[in-house]
């Protein structure tokens, strides 16, 4: 009996030991952790930085923080304990998501953020990031130009904790900010929501029915904002300008309806994540810390170029 | 009595519990210890001023088209990943045409090359002068805060000063930044950082 219960104990102790630790011929498994799977931007971004893992033969698995930094602070909780070797990760919050990662770190567990930047320059291994700032700068001029440099206008920024939304907006103002006769009315959150930035929007222009352009944080609200123009007859004479690179919005860039976007490219940012990490795993160290992806100004003279064929 | 100094008492406290501020000064609010003028301003009279002659724009789009992999990574700067690169470039030549915004330059070739005095903004002149890394500055709004002060000092101190004599026939050097693509033909705008009337 003795003899029976010490050998129980040695495959217990064995398997304890053993758990958790991956055999030789194990692959690493990639965690892609997403902000938010509601908005297709997102979508894009998590399935291509799958894809791009499993093609360099990963297992992976999508996790969906909702837009809710204590989802994603479970969901990191989640992955670290089911034994995952990298996380390709678009964060929530830019100050609220340093914790997530840290505590990946701690874990051994390195983390290539995409898309959405966190304000710390050691915590995740690499930022792999779209320029914003950069590329608003560009429609900032747009905006002036299609403008003449005067008239009263309305800008709906993106989630107030992204910061996306503030380099968006900060590239956008360096531009537009100078020229006197542009007029700011309205300066409101729409989530980067179509329906919200389009009730957003129907609400500014109850008080403000004089409009002459808005300006959105992203094309899912410059979709939005359109929307509300239509159904206000303004759609004509109110120009919108948006920012990602959506398909319906370069359609309409084509067609006349909606001015100018900055094209991101979320395949980029994927495939780069999920290549640093299978280089992470191969024994590189040093990534750079951030690494800014362009964004390509689309107006109607190059939107044929963007458009999906 | 005691009402009055109930209800000053509520109003003040409510007063102070509760502030408003503009959204988008919410996030100005990270760089506050570091100068930036300071610096841009040292960047721009030890750094821009004092560098090279960069390559003349006629000789960049000849190597461009020669071979245009190793123009870009000779001559340009990309921070990161893109396909457009800056490049740091001198025109030579007369003045041809000075409006609001506008400069035209024609040089001995004929070829009149655009310099844009008004919409001196985002990164072509930091990125392009390749003074500067990412990784001196701890964010991206950090580094992109460098680009607005020195392109402050650019366009609202020295070209208005380096306009103000300036006519139609004058002979003129340029020196600014070029945005250019391996995809597309973009149209080439100077944005300049100095324009020099010998």
């Amino acid at each position: 009996m003795k003899k029976i219960k010490f050998l129980l104990f040695i495959i217990l102790a064995f398997g304890a030991l053993s758990c958790g630790k991956k055999g030789d011929d194990e692959k690493p498994k990639v965690a892609v952790v997403i902000s938010t799977l509601n908005n297709p931007w997102f979508v894009v971004l998590a399935e291509a930085a799958a894809e791009n893992a499993q093609k360099l033969g990963y297992e992976t698995k999508i996790f969906d923080s909702q837009n809710n930094p204590a989802t994603e602070s479970d969901n990191f909780e989640n992955l670290i304990s089911s034994g995952y070797d990298a996380i390709l990760f678009n964060p929530t919050d830019a100050d609220g998501s340093i914790s997530n990662i840290l505590k990946a770190k701690e874990a051994g567990v390195p983390v290539f953020c995409m898309d959405r930047e966190v304000n710390s320059n050691d915590a995740a291994t690499a930022q792999i990031l779209s320029d914003n700032y950069s590329g608003c700068v560009e429609i900032g001029i747009e905006f002036v130009k299609a403008l003449g440099g005067k008239g009263k206008y309305v800008e709906i920024i993106g989630l107030v904790g992204d910061n996306n939304t503030w380099a968006r907006s900060g590239g956008f103002h360096s531009v537009v900010d100078k020229f006197p006769d542009l007029q700011m009315v309205a300066q409101q959150s729409g989530d980067f929501d179509r329906n919200k930035a389009m009730e957003v929007l129907e609400t500014i222009m109850q008080a403000n029915p004089d409009i002459e352009a808005v300006f959105c944080g992203n094309d899912a609200m410059a979709l939005g904002a359109y929307q509300a123009l239509q159904a206000a007859g303004k759609a004509d004479r109110v120009k919108v300008f948006g920012f990602d690179g959506a398909d319906e919005v370069v359609e309409k860039i084509d067609e006349g309806k909606i001015v100018a976007t900055g094209m991101q490219h979320p395949l980029v940012m994927a495939e780069y994540a999920a290549r640093y990490a299978d280089e992470y795993f191969k024994g590189k160290r040093d990534f750079p810390q951030r690494v800014p992806v362009e964004v390509e100004l689309v107006v109607k003279e190059n939107a044929e170029r963007f458009l999906k064929k | 009595m005691k009402y009055a100094i109930l209800i000053v008492l509520i109003a003040l406290l409510g007063y102070n519990s509760v502030y408003f501020e503009k959204l988008s000064d919410r996030n100005s609010k990270t760089s506050e210890s570091f100068d930036f003028a300071t610096y841009a301003d040292s960047l721009y009279t030890q750094g821009l001023l004092k560098a090279e002659t960069p390559i003349a724009i006629d000789q960049l789009l000849v190597e461009v088209k020669a071979d245009q992999n190793r123009a870009f990574e000779t001559y340009g700067n990309r921070l990161g990943i893109g396909n457009s690169a800056y490049f740091m470039v001198s025109v030579e030549g007369t003045v041809a045409e000075k409006t609001d915004g506008l400069l035209k330059v024609r040089d001995k070739s004929g070829t009149v090359w655009p310099v844009d005095t008004e919409f001196i903004f985002g990164n072509a002149i930091r990125d392009a002068s390749r003074l500067v890394k990412l990784t001196d500055f701890k964010t991206n709004a950090e580094f992109n805060a460098l680009s607005e002060a020195l392109n402050s000092i650019i366009r609202e101190e020295a070209i208005p000063e380096d306009l103000e004599e300036l006519r139609q026939g004058d002979e003129v050097t340029v020196n600014g930044a070029i945005k250019l693509s391996k995809n597309e033909d973009l149209t080439i705008r100077v944005v300049p950082v100095q324009i020099d009337k010998p």
